[in-house]
């Protein structure tokens, strides 16, 4: 505490002295003179309490809720007044609520409990009036406030940049949670460099997704939370990602807890209670004081061990508003003390409001509900850029890979040495007999055990899964048709392979285009293509419908081109077979 | 016995096999749905007009439709909440998988279908015959690309084999385990191919015999 109550104490100490020395002595001029010096002295060291008022939040609490009070009943009539002055008038101040958030703020019947719900009592009794508890929901909140249906909201609402327009949150915080990855015990993660090819499960949407992409991490998206737990269970998702908040009931479950451990952790985001924007000024500046002393006096320290959830922020906030740099009537606006919003707006592209423009025509022409996001935001914008070429890049790599495969494995299928004819063999019943998911994962595995994760890399292995696996293929084609070439006994016209080349034309187109379709796969590895990025784009914005529409259409677009082109190579392939002396055309 | 010996053979076969009944489960799926839908477009086109350059078109389209992109088109592209004539329309991962396979098995039995009826109407009814083999392999291409389901968390076959080798930290040990999978998915692949081979040749033997009363 500061040192204007320690003035205060020893000024009515002296008081007490002098009143007690009074009864005492009996000389009535001496006794006067006493009086005046001791009243001069008394006033003298009280001096400074009414020259200077106390700056503690506790004071101006106090003080603000005198001056509201002081002007009721005239001013419970006036429309415009400050939803403090409604609250004390009503008697009671309306709280918006969770049903349903284990831990924090849960309902049975008529009875609540949490985290949440104990901080709102906390603050009716403080503000000594009753407690009205509102449902409220992750959409609702904030509207619910501008209705003016709730006069505050305490449910789970992490304080981010966007929102701040929405809402004024009270600061400081009341708690803070941060994104926490979770997995099996026995899984060797410890950090965001342990991500990179793994897959991790996520719920679309969650402000933290975008993070996890940077650091190479592939996503499996959900629409719940609720499912990413028992998509652990039954081991769907090795990893899974989600609110540290959310998972801390789950730890309440020895088993969970026995078979599960938080990897580590990232994008903190403070939690803040909030109140609707315009006339909320003094409700806002209570609340703030209310809890900067919550923080100080540990109230919330003490609700958050009795819900056994984590404490480790709230014994950091304890110590700063305990400072006496910190513990002031303007704490809470000063930014050495309380903690910024998360910065969650994403760069807009240059052209994002004539996308939105373009969407909200094209909704109004076909009553369609387009959304584009990859054309809104920069990073977006970058990752759609980036995913075109590298399918591009993939597509024409697979093609290249998988006809180079082809000729390798035709010319050493068809050798007639069988030092090289029975390795080509196993290597391409081994690679016939593994999905390609299966050869893309080797793959990657292999080339990882080499070269550090990255897009390039991952890309190359895609590449030569792909072509292996068609290229082995369309190489038994080949080799066929020159054991087909050799026992006709066709001699002549030019060299053998050449001939067999037209001959398995049609096949080895087939294996082609299907290399091509394939690429979408290498997604699976994490090679960063066309699917892999939107992908990506979705897990932190909205428009999955029209995102995958699109990139059905540009696959589909671009495997026809595909198929044109390779039917070209074909028809040129037959053309030179059908073209060379002695040649024998394929029966129709 | 070695570590990872040690550590698969608890569960490991059990898991794996069930995981396989799944990619057999996708695989008849796809090819059910797929004759259905690739016998009507070979009749179609069979038929000539502009029913037969339609369905042309569709198969053209249908082919050339990445499996893996639409399985994600299924998956994202479809509310949780649709409803077809009341129904609920929301797909499982396994009804997904097997869907975003039919646009490949439709196409390719439109393809052997339209190929039968010409032997047929040719006056070779065992050439026709040879749609049989053809939807074997059809059947077999399904089973392997079935495990695109690993994608989107389906628990088949190679979902099994992943999640096990997660647990490997020596890439030597998964390696292992990656051919073992390699050969439990071969066996019913080479053994179907061998199969087909065998009906296949037989029923070549009996186009290229004379009938017995010519």
């Amino acid at each position: 505490m500061g040192s204007t109550p320690v003035v205060l104490s020893a000024a009515k100490d002296l008081i007490a002295a002098s009143m007690r020395s009074l009864r005492l002595r009996s000389g009535q001029a001496f006794a006067s003179l006493r009086m005046t010096a001791l009243i001069v002295l008394a006033l003298t060291a009280a001096w400074p309490l009414s020259a200077q008022p106390d700056k503690s939040p506790d004071a101006a609490l106090a003080r603000l809720l005198l001056e509201a009070r002081a002007t009721l009943p005239a001013a419970c009539s006036q429309a415009n007044a400050d939803r403090l002055i409604k609250i004390l008038c009503a008697k009671r101040i309306r709280i918006g609520l969770r049903d349903y958030y284990p831990l924090f703020a849960t309902r049975n019947g008529e009875a609540r409990d949490g985290y949440e719900v104990d901080v709102a009592l906390a603050i009716g009794q403080r503000l000594g009036v009753e407690v009205e508890f509102v449902r409220v929901n992750a959409a609702t909140r904030i509207p619910l406030l501008a209705e003016d249906r709730v006069d505050l909201v305490i449910a789970t609402m992490g304080h981010n940049t966007q929102r701040d327009g929405q809402a004024r949150f009270i600061r400081p915080h009341y708690y803070r949670s941060e994104t926490a990855v979770i997995g099996p015990r026995a899984l060797a993660v410890t950090n965001m460099a342990d991500l990179p090819g793994r897959t991790v499960c996520v719920t679309i949407g969650n402000g933290s997704n975008a993070e996890l992409v940077s650091q190479g991490a592939r996503l499996m998206l959900f629409d719940e939370a609720g499912a990413l737990p028992d998509r652990l269970r039954d081991e769907t998702c090795a990893l899974a990602a989600q609110d540290d908040s959310f998972f801390a009931n789950y730890f309440t479950d020895p088993d969970f807890a026995r078979r599960y451990a938080q990897k580590f952790g990232f994008a903190q985001v403070p939690w803040g209670m909030a109140v609707a924007r315009q006339g909320s000024e003094q409700l806002a500046r209570a609340l703030d004081l209310i809890s900067q002393i919550f923080h100080r006096g540990g109230l919330f320290l003490e609700v958050a061990r009795k819900h056994r959830i984590g404490t480790s922020f709230l014994e950091q906030q304890q110590a700063v508003w305990q400072r006496e740099a910190c513990n002031t009537d303007t704490g809470a606006a000063d930014s050495a003390c309380v903690l910024p919003p998360l910065n969650a707006e994403l760069k807009p592209t240059p052209f994002a409001n004539s996308a939105s423009a373009f969407e909200t025509w094209f909704e109004s022409w076909s009553d369609i509900d387009l959304s584009l996001p990859m054309l809104k935001t920069a990073p977006a914008w970058s990752m759609f850029k980036e995913g075109v070429l590298n399918s591009l890049i993939l597509i024409a790599g697979a093609l290249a890979a998988t006809l180079g495969f082809a000729l390798l494995l035709g010319a050493a299928l068809g050798a007639r040495l069988a030092v090289l004819r029975w390795p080509a063999r196993l290597l391409t019943v081994t690679l016939q007999s593994s999905p390609i998911v299966l050869t893309l994962v080797i793959a990657a595995a292999i080339v990882h055990a080499f070269f550090a994760y990255s897009d390039a890399v991952a890309l190359g292995a895609s590449i030569a899964a792909l072509g292996l696996a068609n290229g082995s293929n369309a190489g038994q084609a080949l080799s066929e048709a020159m054991w087909s070439l050799r026992a006709e006994g066709s001699a002549g016209g030019g060299p053998l392979f050449g001939r067999a080349l037209g001959r398995a034309a049609t096949q080895i187109v087939a294996f082609l285009v299907n290399a091509a379709k394939g690429t979408p796969i290498a997604s699976f590895i994490g090679a960063p293509e066309l699917l892999s990025a939107l992908t990506d784009i979705t897990s932190f914005s909205s428009g999955r419908a029209t995102t995958y529409t699109l990139l059905l259409v540009f696959y589909t677009v671009v495997v026809m081109i595909v198929v044109w082109l390779c039917g070209k190579l074909r028809l040129y392939l037959e053309g030179r077979q059908a073209a060379g002396p002695g040649s024998h055309k394929v029966p129709a | 016995m070695t570590p990872l010996i040690e550590r698969l053979s608890s569960d490991f076969l059990p898991l794996f096999l069930r995981g396989m009944v799944v990619n057999f489960e996708i695989a008849v799926i796809a090819l059910a749905v797929g004759l259905a839908a690739g016998l009507l477009l070979a009749f179609a086109r069979l038929g000539g007009g502009v029913p037969g350059g339609a369905a042309a078109s569709v198969i053209s389209v249908m082919r050339a439709a990445p499996t893996f992109v639409v399985m994600f088109f299924l998956l994202n592209a479809i509310p949780r909440d649709a409803t077809l004539f009341g129904a609920p329309l929301a797909l499982s991962g396994v009804m997904t998988v097997a869907l975003s396979l039919v646009p490949y098995s439709a196409a390719y039995i439109a393809d052997a279908g339209a190929d039968a009826v010409r032997q047929l109407r040719a006056g070779s009814s065992l050439g026709a015959l040879l749609f049989l083999p053809n939807l074997t392999r059809a059947f077999f291409v399904l089973v392997m690309s079935s495990s695109a389901a690993a994608a989107i968390g389906v628990t088949e076959g190679i979902t099994v084999i992943l999640r096990h080798a997660e647990q490997l930290p020596v890439l030597g040990d998964r390696l292992v385990l990656f051919a073992t999978g390699i050969v439990l998915f071969g066996i019913p692949l080479q053994a179907g191919f061998a199969i087909m081979s065998v009906i296949q040749r037989r029923l070549s033997l009996r186009v290229a015999r004379p009938p017995a009363d010519a």
